[in-house]
């Protein structure tokens, strides 16, 4: 662990009305590498990426991205900070109105003057790495959600980003496009020396490729290491999540009174 | 972006329509330069009162519209009113210099305006001259006065 | 009582907010400089908001017009006056009608389209990810709307009232027998270029820029899920048709009344 400290996450603390989503959060993203973000539902995975994203602030703490803290630039600095990142949203967010030729090229119109033949050569290489160089005259809405989370992939790379953030990018993918995007992000990340930052639950392909993971849940990150070591943890937090066991610190049960009492209640005492 | 010329000369068109329906509102509809200058020649009329004569009412030869009252100001010198109008060039130097100008009401309740009533002079009236035989708007309270003093008497 | 009075201050503080937060939105989106890419951008939305509004302000522009005609000539037949009706037609039209039934229809036909529109790209994350590409949505996709809607109201109001007063003519002078002359001439003696279609047009202008905001700043600033945007798109239609006819009465009132 003594990489240059890509992304440094520093004390985070941030509420979302009355609920704290985060209370303290410490994270290490380091240069070139994968790492995941694991936890269950509601977590707040999202919310992470967003605050690291700079499009939510935090109560407290900080958010160093290559020793800049995202919350305290000005909004113009903040725009040029972007053109260093690529995001992959979980529903892809293609541009609607833009096919996916369009789509890609996007970034690239938009903060570079290179000469149109050179950004179809960039966009047509983008669209060779995820397989779909066949798909550029589609438009977004005729694609499937594995064939657009593709495009969205190749978008987030189109200008070649210093760190891709990846939110939920397996999430109700049948197992082949999961099984490509998996490869295609291993792929990816190695051919370009990307930093990574993977937010999922989906624990069997995220530990796949992940070279470092931390997992949150309760608003504070619960463990971190690499995933042959999560795999023997024998916290019984991380056991539950990472083995996916039904019962557990995390309870199955919604908080409720006792069963049986509950099943045998005098009529008129229903509530 | 990829551009589409179907798209562009739709709203082309549509800018075009909205420009042209502009046109048409001031020229047709508002009668912006309806009397091109060439077309008429200006008379003005000086009145003791013109009731509720405005610019743009009517000037009419035995009930046939020739022209239209351009501008109405106060005369400082004899404190009536000077009503420029805007005559069809076709009777330039037709109307006799005694021609009578009197302010009509159309109805019982409509618009005031301008009628021209040929007289029996051999001179005739050109651009710019002054017809001095008029004849003032009835004022209805005037009317009623003029009659309430003359039962009284 | 004092849950009420706190509920009160809360849902005053809450409308206050929401219109600060509008008002931001405008300025933001306004002033954004335009381009060569932000030309073509507008030129796509001149398409959507203001070609494809065309059809239905044709169509209602010509009935209304019509029916005019008809109950305005059972009228002034009465008073022997039917010579007067081209004059009515144009003034209703140009002053009122056109500028308040053309801002309502494309509150219906493009408000809620817009409303739509940017809700969607807001719930499909196409907003955020265009952030996180480094690229003002504000500036690529509010500010091209907001203009093309100006730009688009009063064009839509001039076609509705041309059309209008030839659906007046149509049924005044060719079904019902006004003397085609007194129909047109009649109209030009009354209908002042300045004072009336010109202040029509004002009209049109303000409530272009109005139904436009509401619908863009209801697209932008509603809740990203399926039911938000159906509230959201009847938001909209709801708020900019009352606007409209709030705002119609005050620019009357300083227009053609006599106040102040």
């Amino acid at each position: 662990m003594n990489d240059p400290m890509m992304v440094e996450v520093k004390d985070l603390h941030f509420a979302r009305g009355s609920t704290e989503v985060f209370r303290g959060v410490d994270l290490q993203i380091p240069l070139g590498k994968i790492t995941a973000i694991m936890g269950p539902s509601g977590t707040g995975k999202t919310t992470l990426l967003k605050l690291i994203g700079g499009q939510l602030t935090p109560d407290r703490g900080q958010v160093l991205i290559g020793g800049q803290d995202v919350h305290k630039l000005p909004r113009r600095a903040l725009f040029k900070l972007r053109r260093r990142m690529g995001m992959l949203f979980q529903s892809g967010a293609l541009f609607s109105d833009l096919d996916v030729f369009e789509n890609v090229a996007f970034p690239l119109r938009v903060h570079t003057e290179l000469p149109n033949a050179m950004i179809r050569d960039i966009v047509l290489m983008k669209l060779q790495a995820v397989g779909l160089r066949g798909a550029r005259h589609l438009m977004p809405s005729e694609l499937s959600g594995g064939m657009a989370r593709r495009v969205a992939l190749a978008r987030a790379v189109a200008l070649d980003p210093d760190l891709v953030l990846y939110d939920e990018p397996f999430v109700g993918q049948d197992p082949i496009s999961m099984g490509v995007l998996v490869q295609l992000i291993k792929k990816v990340n190695q051919a370009l020396g990307l930093t990574a930052i993977v937010v999922s639950h989906d624990i069997k392909e995220t530990l796949s490729i992940a070279d470092y993971v931390y997992i949150i849940a309760d608003g504070k990150v619960m463990s971190h290491g690499t995933p042959r070591t999560l795999d023997v943890d024998e916290d019984a937090h991380t056991r539950q999540f990472v083995h996916g066991e039904p019962d557990g610190p995390v309870p199955f049960h919604y908080p409720a009174p006792d069963f049986y009492d509950d099943i045998l209640a005098p009529a008129g005492q229903f509530s | 972006m990829k551009r589409n010329s179907v798209l562009e000369l739709g709203v082309g068109l549509f800018m075009l329509a909205g420009i042209l329906g502009l046109v048409f509102l001031g020229l047709r509809v508002s009668g912006l330069g309806v009397g091109v200058p060439q077309n008429t020649f200006t008379l003005t009329a000086n009145f003791a009162n013109i009731g509720g004569l405005r610019p743009q009412a009517k000037v009419t030869m035995s009930g046939v519209r020739i022209g239209k009252v351009t501008d109405i100001e106060l005369d400082p010198k004899w404190f009536d009113a000077k009503v420029t109008m805007q005559i069809d060039s076709q009777f330039d130097g037709k109307l006799s210099d005694d021609t009578t100008a009197a302010i009509l009401t159309a109805g019982l309740l409509g618009e005031q305006y301008v009628g021209l009533t040929v007289g029996g002079s051999p001179k005739m009236l050109h651009d710019g001259d002054v017809i001095h035989d008029t004849q003032q708007a009835l004022v209805l309270e005037q009317l009623i006065q003029q009659f309430v003093s003359n039962m009284a008497k | 009582m004092i849950d009420r009075i706190a509920a009160l201050g809360r849902g005053t503080l809450d409308v206050l907010m929401a219109i600060g937060r509008a008002g931001l939105f405008l300025v933001q989106s306004v002033f954004c400089l335009p381009s060569r890419e932000g030309f073509y951008l507008w030129v796509r939305q001149m398409h959507f908001v203001g070609v494809m509004s065309v059809a239905i302000v044709l169509v209602s522009g010509l009935f209304i017009g019509m029916v005019l005609a008809l109950q305005g000539y059972t009228i002034l037949v009465g008073f022997g006056a039917d010579e007067a009706l081209g004059q009515m037609v144009a003034l209703s039209l140009v002053r009122e009608l056109a500028p308040v039934v053309a801002a309502l229809l494309f509150a219906g036909r493009a408000g809620s389209a817009l409303t739509a529109e940017i809700g969607l790209m807001k719930a499909t994350e196409q907003l955020t990810s265009m952030e996180m590409i480094g690229v003002d949505p504000l500036r690529r996709i509010v500010a091209p709307r907001l203009w093309a809607g100006f730009v688009s109201l009063p064009i839509l109001t001039v076609i509705f009232a041309v059309v209008g007063i030839w659906g007046g003519h149509l049924v005044g002078v060719d079904w019902l027998g006004v003397y085609d002359g007194s129909y047109w001439s009649n109209m030009q003696d009354s209908v002042d270029f300045v004072g009336d279609v010109l202040n029509g047009m004002v009209k049109s202008l303000v409530f272009g820029l109005v139904v436009t905001w509401i619908a863009v700043f209801q697209g932008y600033d509603l809740v990203p899920t399926s039911e938000g945007i159906s509230r959201a798109t009847t938001r909209t239609v709801v708020y900019a048709s009352l606007a409209v006819l709030g705002l119609d009465f005050v620019l009357t009132a300083l227009m053609f009344g006599d106040f102040g």
